[in-house]
């Protein structure tokens, strides 16, 4: 479903992934975890076209997004493929980043509305049941600043799902949230998962990361450091950097 | 409730307080002003040895202006006139340049001693200034295009629309006739560039001007005999008799000893109606009284000037309204370019900023309107006048719009590509809605702004409210009343702008958490 291959990509002079390979496969719930800084936002951002590599592939679905320094880049074909990729995967942020001057209805609905060319009424309906899915039926005319933080992200998901996308990528979507607003969330990304959803996570809430994934992806540095089964990689990491991160984090 | 009432009522004190501050400076600078002219002229001219002459030498031709081969040099048979004047009273001249439309008012206050400028012996002005004898006789003349034949007298004007000098005995001949429309001018200049323009289809003006600029100039011809016979005198502070008289005798004297004559006809300004100044008395007394039509008064009724005032109000409501949508629309290109275009659209919307925030609005509008027809575009006052403020404004509009839209975060666009909407969809429906009400405020500080400086294009001829309260006031020489009844004309339309913007920014505030 998404294959990132040979990915290079660097910030100035300073070189971030060197080569990176990773392929997800479809129903695949993989997590990226590491450090602040190893390349986990970036990763999403660039699987989703908010960011430009120099070398490599990624592959959404079949479209191939190559970085700007390969032969195959073209700068008119990047811009269409981007669209495409963008319409397959939704992304969620660690900001939320609502419309403020909308309401949650109308957040969800313009995309729906002014992309995809559907019908209000439908796409209301749509709404709706998306908002109920979230358990935020009855906030639908309220505005986002009227939202607790966790309301706010779980809006944020419900937008994203109303383009009907085909793989989710979570960016850090509990770090900006008060610990009592954290459950809420991770309780609806569950159940999207649980209905088969193509995702990638980037978090740090790792007794969530060993309940739902089929992949762990420990990155740093741009590096993946090591990759395997929330079982093997909770329980029994091989690397000596997988066991000093996890450490901190599984007390 | 009762918080909201005392604000309410603070609020209103303020206004009230501050209104009362604004009618209490203009009363002491009133007295202040005045309290100056209390000493006996001809006696600190004596005493002092400077007799200190008021005029406007812009476009002054042929009675003082610049000479363009020396153009610090004034000449002019007023210049000759008024170093014979100073030669027969043992004393220096001293230059004090003002505008014509104010000349008496500059003369009351006490800044000259003599006001020497082709000002005519009304009996409106006699009301405010003593007038000596008369140094000159002159009439009214038409000037038309030479290709025209339509006109060939008075009568011609009618229905017509015709260009002459602001406060001039001519104006009151055109006004009174209803149904001509009169462009109004400051500069002597600029009325003969119009009829050449065919902006205007006549020019009426004392005829020494029309001589200078008419005759030299093939295009343009005088049409029929001069009208309107009056007399120029040298007006001085109506206290000063002694300095009145001692003038009456110098003109006199330089008229009989023929030095007059010499210096009329060295401007080519002498002729036979100046024959009169020899026997002026009778002939004077039967001017203030003959054509009562032109010395009518202005009254300070409201029901007089109100309806003046009022056109004025709406022309600068007009131009204001026309030139704030220009500005709103071209500063939105302008900031879009600038944000979003290719490094020759920066350029281009940089460049178009720069330059129109570092010059002068007033020398924009004079380039628009009298300096275009130079290339073959030849816009008319409105338009140039819309053109000159939206084009002028639309630079700090552009300003306001890009520090609006920077404001935004990233996240609301990265948030909107993501869900597979467009560039251009993300600017209008996302970016734009929210940087707009960040723009409220600036931007109604922009439009009073622009509203104020509408009073501008009256140097192109656009008669608009300030222009109607200072040629009410030249006339009926109340600078005061006048004065703060459109003040607060101004501000009664200001004003409610003001609280409309603070009530559409509050609408629009309502997705704050704060609110």
């Amino acid at each position: 479903m998404i294959e990132i291959s040979n990915l290079f990509k660097q910030y100035g002079e300073q070189p971030l992934f060197n080569g990176l390979n990773l392929e997800v496969e479809k129903g695949n719930i993989v997590v990226l975890i590491g450090p602040s800084g190893s390349g986990k936002s970036t990763l999403l951002r660039c699987i989703n076209g908010l960011e430009c590599f120099q070398k490599g592939c990624i592959s959404v679905d079949g479209q191939k997004r190559y970085g700007v320094n390969e032969q195959s880049y073209n700068k008119t074909d990047e811009d269409s493929m981007v669209k495409d990729i963008r319409r397959k995967v939704g992304m969620v942020f660690q900001q939320f980043n609502l419309f403020p001057h909308m309401t949650v209805l109308n957040n969800i609905t313009e995309s729906p509305v002014r992309v995809l060319g559907i019908g209000r009424a439908e796409a209301e309906a749509t709404a709706i049941s998306l908002l109920q899915k979230v358990h935020l039926e009855e906030k639908a005319q309220n505005y986002p600043a009227q939202l607790s933080g966790g309301e706010q992200q779980r809006v944020a998901i419900a937008r994203a799902l109303a383009m009907k996308p085909e793989a989710m990528l979570f960016d850090e979507p509990t770090s900006s949230l008060d610990p009592e607003m954290i459950e809420e969330v991770l309780l609806v990304i569950k159940d999207l998962v649980s209905e088969g959803m193509t995702t990638i996570i980037a978090t740090h809430e790792m007794g969530f990361a060993r309940d739902v994934s089929t992949h762990v992806i420990f990155l740093e540095k741009g590096n993946i450091v090591e990759r395997g089964s929330p079982k093997k990689m909770f329980s029994n990491p091989k690397n000596k950097r997988t066991k000093i991160f996890l450490s901190r984090f599984m007390k | 409730m009762y918080k909201k009432l005392m604000l309410m009522i603070r609020k209103k004190s303020i206004i009230q307080s501050y209104l009362i501050l604004q009618i209490f400076c203009f009363v002491i600078c009133f007295f202040i002003t005045n309290t100056f002219a209390y000493q006996d002229t001809l006696e600190k001219v004596k005493s002092s040895g400077v007799l200190t002459w008021g005029f406007d030498a812009e476009g002054g031709a042929p009675y003082v202006f610049h000479d363009t081969k020396h153009p610090s040099k004034l000449i002019g048979f007023e210049v000759d006139l008024v170093a014979a004047i100073a030669r027969e009273l043992g004393v220096k001249v001293q230059h004090f340049q003002n505008e014509w439309d104010s000349i008496l008012l500059s003369l009351q206050r006490g800044d000259f001693d003599i006001a020497l400028n082709g000002v005519e012996i009304t009996s409106d002005r006699e009301q405010a200034v003593l007038f000596t004898r008369p140094y000159f006789v002159y009439a009214e003349q038409i000037v038309v295009r030479a290709s025209d034949n339509r006109i060939n007298c008075l009568e011609d004007l009618h229905s017509k629309r015709v260009g002459t000098l602001y406060n001039t005995v001519a104006k009151q001949i055109l006004d009174e006739m209803g149904d001509v429309t009169v462009n109004t001018y400051s500069g002597q200049i600029e009325p003969f560039k119009d009829l050449s323009l065919s902006r205007v289809d006549a020019v009426l003006v004392d005829l020494p001007i029309a001589s200078y600029y008419a005759v030299p100039n093939p295009q343009l011809r005088m049409a029929g005999e001069p009208v309107g016979e009056g007399y120029y005198g040298i007006a001085v502070r109506k206290e000063d008799t002694a300095l009145a008289d001692e003038l009456n005798i110098i003109i006199e004297k330089i008229l009989r000893s023929g030095e007059l004559k010499k210096i009329y006809e060295r401007w080519g300004v002498w002729n036979v109606s100046q024959e009169k100044l020899f026997f002026h008395e009778g002939l004077l007394q039967k001017y203030t009284e003959m054509p009562p039509s032109l010395s009518k008064k202005v009254s300070l009724r409201v029901t007089t000037f109100l309806p003046t005032l009022m056109k004025g109000a709406l022309v600068t409501i007009g131009i204001s309204i026309l030139s704030m949508m220009l500005a709103v629309v071209l500063g939105l290109t302008l900031a879009i370019m600038r944000l979003y275009g290719n490094k020759w659209l920066r350029r281009v919307s940089t460049a178009y900023t720069e330059f129109y925030r570092g010059t002068p609005l007033l020398i924009q509008l004079y380039i628009l309107y009298y300096g275009l027809p130079n290339i073959g575009i030849t816009l008319s006052a409105f338009i140039a006048a819309i053109l000159g403020l939206g084009m002028n404004y639309a630079a700090y509009e552009s300003e306001i719009y890009r520090a609006g839209i920077q404001a935004i975060p990233k996240g609301q666009t990265e948030a909107s590509l993501s869900l597979g909407m467009s560039r251009r969809l993300t600017l209008r429906r996302i970016i734009l809605p929210q940087a707009f009400r960040i723009a409220i405020p600036p931007m109604t500080n922009d439009f009073i702004a622009l509203f104020k400086d509408s009073s501008l294009v009256s140097v192109i001829t656009m008669v608009e409210l300030t222009k109607s309260y200072s040629m009410l006031a030249a006339a009926s020489m109340n600078f005061f009343q006048l004065g703060i009844i459109t003040a607060l004309l101004y501000f009664g339309m200001s004003y409610p702008l003001s609280i409309y913007a603070r009530r559409l920014e509050k609408k629009l505030k309502y997705y704050d958490r704060n609110q």
